[in-house]
């Protein structure tokens, strides 16, 4: 159906229009005509993708000039491979309401790994090696070897796609992961490299968080979109943690040892090269004399290492003479390594400051700070001009190098924490040095300044007012919408105790108690007894999965489950856990129910959806808490509460209240669905964690739900389920929760939209 | 998977004999403790490797895993203890770079024993040139260094400050809380007073408190200096720029909305035609038209038209039986009011 929203004419590729999607696209326009960021919260289920890509894309047609191009960031391929669907949808649509070719390229990226077609390299599974290989087929040196000696191995797809690809731009249209594929195969050309190059005139560009928030990856892919982009981060709830993961390192001693290695390669490979070759050398060795950057020579394909630090931070001056000739920076490498394996040498947990560890770093083995900035760039250019085509070894060394930039580069934000042995094994000895990233504004700040419009969206971005004070920006809109229901489809309750009114906690004191968990168990087995098809449980950790299935076993609860339902677990092991989820789905899908024991923050928390008769039911047995002995975790609180004012107890509550409404959200997936969700903490009843749940949960969560035992809690499923199962079909939903283009612009409906846009 | 630190005299590990400490001496290569001690009973003696004349008093433990290291920092420290020229006593960054070149090269070729004699005696001819530059280098710190240990300074400053300040917020947080709450058990022991009162007033009093608080949190904050600068001078943040920071306030539902009314004129005279009128009734026979340029601008001859008609219209059934002051008002009004008339 074709819009007005607020003027502008809007393409929308469904007949039916949910309310809060026409106010989402309100505010999202809004913003946009504002040139500034937002912060927008819609329930998951509701349509966000498809109502974001129809606005935005109407809004790239009506104003080409103020806006040129859609990022699109979304976290795994399934979910790029949905958007992708979205936006095919919609151009369709677009096709055969105008009745002609759109001229609206979009494309998706991923890794090398899901583009690559050369017949032995894609072969590989892991992406770092995929990396490697394709680095070993297509860098420039091999490519000018393969010139001069037929025998050298190259890779055909990319020279079809450098011989004649950049010429002739891939025609309008979407292309997902397989198009581009196939397109590859059909014309001999690289995917990957043509998407990449691709990027630069596209409209709609959709790939992952870190093509925008790694300056590693950054830097090369995304340097060179426009500031007349908007770009949107999808399901960014975590967003924060992908910022610190970014500029975070972590060195083991295995780590080390492999440096050592790598070093050792190069020392050969230098001496050898001294012997043979010495020109090339000389050569580097001049240009560094010059203070010349690479940036002139570098080719797409050698760009494999790059600068870890932003861009506003790499220093623009000539690399300093102490590592100036190769056998030097090699020397200097040894030493650093050498330095950070007597750091690992210690007997208790050391935390210090990024200035800190470089006096230190100054006084036991002379090295200053300028040399230790150049490192990274250094290894990089001496790397390129050994001409080493297999990277993979070198991955420790070069992980090193980035910590010494990153270290020497940023003082504050940054902390270093070295811990001997972990926590839960304090005898084995296992010595890991994090460098920490405490600051998520830092990794963030230059998407922000860069982009006129930054749309930050999730289905669960509560409490709102703590995104922008984590990543340190100025949202001019900030939103969160519920969801107009024709029914009471959740059932949100917050169960405190069991039929025996002990109190129900996850807290550290009571967790162990045996009563605590039978109440838990009890709750499961008559919430299993009541409700039909799946119920997926939530836990805090593995740990006290654990802990609690051994507990249940000996107290004969796990028997009275399986009379009710098949029982799963998710464990660390991804592929253990992908086989429980693939017998959960069967087992549910014919009819002889199931439960599934998960984790949150585990991988079915984050990204598995449970809809329909898959998630009829979700407990959070307690409050999802991060492990607050952690040391990182207390380094950044406490960094949080310097220089943002966060106090310590806010930010773990609302680390763990979105958590658990990711969690609950999992059962949710539209309209149409139904799901009760079970709050099984005493602590949930609290004003401060209740008022951090989402809006669209929260307000179905009444006063008399808020403290229910066991058997109450059973009795209001029970009624409630009985209600839900009543024929629910279109005509239901429609003109309240689902609308016509008339019923759209009903002048009632009109108003109330116009009331939510303000009053929401 | 660890390969233990072996004594090349004696081949003891360290994993059978964990108190074992290997030593290195000038030449860069080791020997556990107790070797030495065999060897070198009396004082001094040949490197069991290369033969070379050690004292036993040189003898360090040895910090890193590679004894070479231990040997090159060794060098490395003696070294820089003589060249210890700074970018200041420069002209340009490159003639510095060139210099620091040279230091390096000196060291490594001293570590790897390339070509001693030459080295030795650059060593040497440097030490004569620079004798002056040196002794007043070593008395001063380099600007690098005392960066750091600004930085440092400060974090212990404010570390041991905020952490007081904190612990203190909270305590007299707790305090309060606990207070109140025996306040409101006394109150509803001893007082007359209607119960649902007493709690009434005491939950206006916590909410009160906790709006409070925030404030003092801040002012908690202000306390401290807050650094907003990067080493390398680049803004933390956009703190710096607006020191309060702007942020929408989250929407609230029950806040109640703003109604446009219609203003409402005292006209006192016949009503002038409508605006959408003016042109079916020829009023603009009278006017010049409107050129191209003013309607661009989105002028229309039927503003200024519908405005003259308004002015002239306006005040005609005004009594002068009112108030003097309200007359001299009326008066000063309407006589800017006749020149526009003229005008148009």
């Amino acid at each position: 159906m074709k819009l007005n929203v607020d003027g502008l004419l809007v393409y929308f590729p469904y007949d039916y229009i949910y309310p809060e999607q026409f106010s989402y696209m309100l505010e999202l326009k809004r913003a946009l005509d504002a040139k500034g960021h937002c912060l927008l919260e819609m329930p998951s289920g509701t349509g966000k993708t498809t109502t974001l890509l129809s606005l935005i894309v109407a809004y790239m047609k009506a104003h080409p000039l103020d806006l040129t191009k859609l990022v699109y960031c979304s976290r795994t391929v399934p979910e790029l491979e949905k958007v992708m669907e979205e936006l095919r949808k919609l151009m369709n649509y677009y096709e055969k309401e105008m009745g002609m070719e759109q001229n609206i390229l979009g494309l998706a990226l991923s890794s090398r790994k899901n583009l690559c077609i050369h017949p032995s390299v894609s072969k590989e599974r892991e992406g770092k090696v995929v990396d490697g290989r394709c680095y070993s087929l297509t860098a420039s040196f091999v490519r000018a070897r393969h010139a001069a000696d037929d025998a050298v191995p190259i890779c055909e797809f990319y020279e079809g796609f450098d011989a004649h690809g950049k010429e002739f731009p891939l025609p309008p249209g979407v292309y997902n992961l397989d198009d581009l594929k196939e397109y590859g195969q059909t014309k001999r050309w690289c995917p990957y490299f043509l998407a990449r190059h691709t990027i630069t005139h596209a409209n709609i560009v959709v790939y992952s968080y870190h093509y925008l928030l790694d300056p590693k990856i950054a830097e090369v892919v995304s340097k060179e979109i426009s500031k007349s982009s908007v770009v949107v981060f999808d399901e960014a709830h975590n967003i924060d943690n992908v910022c610190i993961d970014s500029m975070s390192v972590k060195i083991t001693k295995r780590l080390l040892d492999k440096c050592s290695n790598s070093i050792t390669i190069l020392e050969t490979t230098i001496s050898k090269m001294k012997e043979n070759d010495s020109k090339r050398l000389e050569k580097e060795y001049k240009r560094l004399v010059e203070g010349l950057r690479d940036a002139t020579i570098a080719r797409e394909t050698d760009m494999a290492l790059v600068n870890p630090v932003l861009p506003s931070e790499i220093l623009e001056e000539a690399v300093p003479g102490t590592i100036r000739t190769a056998e030097h920076f090699v020397a200097f490498l040894k030493r650093v390594v050498e330095y950070i394996k007597t750091r690992l040498r210690v007997q208790h947990v050391v935390q210090e400051s990024p200035a800190g560890f470089l006096r230190d770093i100054h006084t036991k083995v002379c090295i200053d700070r300028k040399p230790l900035r150049f490192t990274a760039e250094r290894l990089a250019s001496l790397i390129r001009t050994l001409e080493i085509s297999d990277l993979t070894d070198f991955s420790p060394l070069v992980t090193v190098s980035h910590f010494a930039t990153l270290v020497s580069t940023y003082t504050k934000g940054f902390t270093i924490i070295i811990e001997p042995f972990e926590d839960r094994a304090p005898t084995v000895s296992n010595p890991i040095l994090y460098f920490s990233c405490l600051d998520s504004s830092i990794a963030i700040k230059p998407v922000f300044n860069r982009f006129q419009t930054v749309v930050i969206t999730s289905g669960t971005l509560s409490p709102l007012d703590m995104y922008p004070k984590i990543l340190d920006f100025h949202p001019v809109i900030m939103t969160s919408f519920t969801m107009t229901l024709a029914r009471q489809c959740i059932l949100p309750m917050i169960v405190s105790k069991g039929n025996d009114q002990v109190a129900m906690s996850s807290r550290y004191e009571t967790r162990e108690d045996t009563a605590v968990i039978r109440n838990y168990g009890n709750l499961l087995v008559e919430i299993a007894a009541a409700v039909p098809d799946g119920i997926v449980c939530f836990f805090t950790s593995y740990l006290y999965l654990e802990t609690i299935v051994s507990s249940w076993y000996d107290q004969g609860i796990i028997d009275q489950l399986q009379r009710h339902k098949l029982l799963f677990i998710e464990t660390q092991d991804a592929a253990e856990t992908s086989l429980a989820l693939i017998n959960y789905i069967k087992a549910c899908d014919n009819g002889r129910g199931a439960v599934l024991l998960s984790v949150a923050r585990g991988k079915v928390s984050e990204g598995i959806d449970f809809d329909h008769h898959l998630g009829r039911a979700v407990l959070m047995f307690g409050i999802p808490y991060v492990y607050t002995q952690s040391r990182i975790l207390r380094a950044r609180l406490e960094y949080l509460r310097d220089q943002f004012q966060i106090r310590e107890n806010d930010f773990l509550t609302f680390d763990a209240m979105r958590h658990a409404a990711q969690c609950l959200g999992r059962c949710m997936r539209g309209k149409t669905d139904y799901g009760i969700m079970v709050l099984a903490d005493k602590r949930f009843s609290r004003a401060d964690k209740r008022s951090k749940l989402p809006k669209w949960i929260q307000e179905h969560l009444k006063d008399t739900n808020c403290n229910l035992s066991t058997e109450e809690c059973v009795q209001i499923c029970k009624r409630w389920l009985r209600q839900m199962a009543q024929p629910f079909s279109r005509e239901d939903q429609l003109g309240i929760s689902l609308l016509t283009l008339e019923q759209l612009q009903s002048e009632e409906m009109q108003k109330k939209i116009q009331q939510r846009a303000q009053g929401v | 998977m660890d390969d233990y630190q072996t004594c090349p005299k004696c081949k003891t590990t360290k994993y059978r004999n964990p108190a074992m400490v290997l030593m290195v001496n000038a030449c860069g290569h080791a020997l556990c403790e107790s070797c030495v001690e065999l060897l070198f009973a009396k004082g001094s003696g040949a490197c069991p490797e290369c033969k070379c004349p050690l004292r036993r008093n040189n003898f360090r433990v040895q910090l890193f895993e590679d004894p070479a290291v231990d040997k090159e920092v060794d060098i490395r420290k003696r070294i820089l203890k003589e060249f210890n020229k700074r970018q200041e006593d420069f002209p340009s960054l490159r003639e510095y770079n060139d210099y620091l070149e040279e230091v390096e090269t000196i060291i490594f070729n001293l570590v790897y024993d390339i070509d001693p004699t030459n080295t030795n005696k650059m060593i040497d001819n440097y030490k004569k040139e620079n004798k002056d530059i040196t002794q007043k280098n070593r008395n001063r710190q380099s600007q690098e260094e005392m960066e750091l240990e600004v930085l440092l300074e400060a974090e212990k400053a404010q570390q041991s400050e905020k952490a007081n300040l904190y612990v203190n917020a909270e305590l007299e947080e707790k305090k309060q809380k606990h207070k109140a709450r025996e306040k409101l058990i006394d109150e509803l022991m001893f007082s007359d007073a209607d119960a649902k009162s007493i709690v009434a007033s005491h939950v206006q009093a916590t909410a009160a408190l906790a709006k409070e608080q925030p404030k003092a949190a801040a002012q908690l904050s202000s306390g401290v200096v807050k650094s907003s600068k990067f080493s390398s001078g680049v803004q933390i943040g956009l703190r710096g720029q607006h020191t309060n920071s702007f942020l929408p306030i989250p929407k609230q539902e029950d806040l109640p909305l703003y109604r446009y009314t219609a203003p409402v004129f005292d006209y006192d005279g016949p009503p002038p035609p409508p605006i959408e009128k003016l042109g079916k009734l020829n009023y603009f026979a009278n006017i010049r038209a409107a050129n191209i340029t003013e309607r661009a601008g989105g002028y229309t001859e039927a503003m200024s038209c519908c405005r003259a008609l308004q002015e002239a219209l306006g005040g005609l059934f005004y009594s002068p039986q009112l108030t003097h002051k309200a007359a001299v008002l009326a008066t000063n009004a309407s006589t800017p009011d006749t020149d526009d008339m003229e005008t148009t």
